[in-house]
């Protein structure tokens, strides 16, 4: 009796060692998946074949910008965010092409394409020994300034490549819904 | 009595047996290991140029089915409107074209500058200097229909930091060729 009880029991403890290990047992999108680096803002966050560090963030209702040498007001229903960022090639030349931005909820946000002939703007081409500065810049939700992660990788399917996680902290929103600093126009033909 | 030895000798023979598989399993799993990872092994060798061939200064090597050399590296000082402490490279060299098939050949061709310390710099878009109409590049020379025993000038431009300068010493690597790539000395070598 006292046997058959103690294989039950030992059945059980099995049962509940597998099921634990298939409820932890990591996704394969995660396996395969980009390696973080991470960091905060104004840390250098070093992955595989790049550096970024994140020197600032700023908010505004508008952007200007220049198109073919047409100076042009861009609107938003949300608020773009700016992040100023410094890359540099750690042992070979390469191009850095992809930024989002994840808000608190988890929603993300790529990079926005409305701005694509201006300069500083993803994909840049990075060397060694050069660092270069460049823009990353979203339209967002305003909720979604808060606490916020900007991801930067090189490649879109960056399977097994790093990819740098850069913190950027709190930010208040003010009663109006937007983050105090917010501005109302950032220049983005100025040089960066 | 008969069964006992059987029994025995079957007994034997399973722990022989046994033992062989074991072994057996020293050999199995590596070779297992090395087809399974065959072709990734393949693609790593085949995408990377790991292997220097050293050419000394004023020869030239036989690679993807042409004679290279090279002919000049040099830095173009003084330039406005670079980043700082940035110097162009100009890597200039003088191929004699062997087997015509340029655009199976030299597929992937890359022209890079390698430093003491193994960074690597592939060429800039940043600097465009004024060329000679005979001067292309390596990946525009893949479609010039250059034949048999023509001798074709090519020039990539790079952007290297200015303590790399002294260093740095040109390469050229094709899909044809890989894992092996070109690395030129110069004079001073």
């Amino acid at each position: 009796m006292m046997r058959k009880l103690a294989n039950i029991v030992l059945l059980l403890v099995a049962v509940s060692l597998c099921y634990g290990l298939q409820l932890s047992k990591p996704h394969h999108g995660d396996l395969i998946g980009p390696i973080p680096a991470r960091g905060k803002l104004g840390d250098t966050v070093v992955g595989r074949g790049f550096e970024i560090r994140a020197e600032k963030v700023e908010f505004a209702r508008k952007l200007k910008a220049d198109r073919f040498g047409d100076s042009k007001v861009l609107t938003t229903g949300g608020i773009w965010a700016v992040v100023t960022v410094e890359f540099a090639a750690r042992a070979q030349s390469t191009t850095v092409a992809v930024a989002s931005w994840r808000g608190p909820t988890g929603l993300t946000y790529d990079q926005t394409e409305r701005l694509s002939f201006t300069d500083g703007l993803l994909p840049v081409a990075i060397d060694p020994g050069l660092p270069k500065k460049a823009r990353l810049i979203f339209e967002l939700r305003p909720d979604e300034a808060s606490d916020a992660v900007v991801l930067v990788s090189e490649k879109l399917m960056s399977a097994l490549d790093s990819q740098a996680e850069i913190w950027l902290g709190p930010v208040a929103i003010g009663p109006d819904g937007l983050p105090p600093g917010t501005v109302d126009t950032l220049d983005m033909t100025q040089p960066i | 009595m008969t069964a006992q030895i059987v029994d025995r000798e079957s007994a034997t023979s399973e722990r022989k047996w046994r033992r062989r598989s074991l072994w057996s399993l020293v050999l199995l799993i590596p070779l297992s290991l090395a087809i399974e990872s065959y072709d990734s092994v393949k693609a790593l060798l085949g995408d990377s140029d790991l292997f220097p061939r050293r050419v000394a200064w004023g020869e030239s090597a036989r690679f993807g089915g042409s004679d290279w050399k090279l002919t000049d590296l040099r830095g173009a000082f003084g330039m406005s409107n670079l980043p700082p402490d940035s110097v162009p490279v100009l890597a200039d060299f003088k191929v004699k074209i062997g087997d015509p098939d340029l655009q199976n050949r030299w597929l992937g061709c890359k022209v890079m500058l390698i430093d003491k310390d193994g960074r690597r710099w592939s060429p800039t878009s940043i600097v465009s200097l004024k060329a000679t109409d005979n001067v292309q590049t390596c990946i525009s020379a893949i479609f010039s229909g250059a034949k048999s025993g023509d001798t074709l000038n090519l020039r990539e431009t790079f952007l290297v930091p200015k303590e790399a300068t002294k260093s740095v010493r040109p390469a050229v690597g094709l899909a044809s060729e890989r894992p092996h790539f070109l690395l030129f000395q110069l004079e001073k070598d």
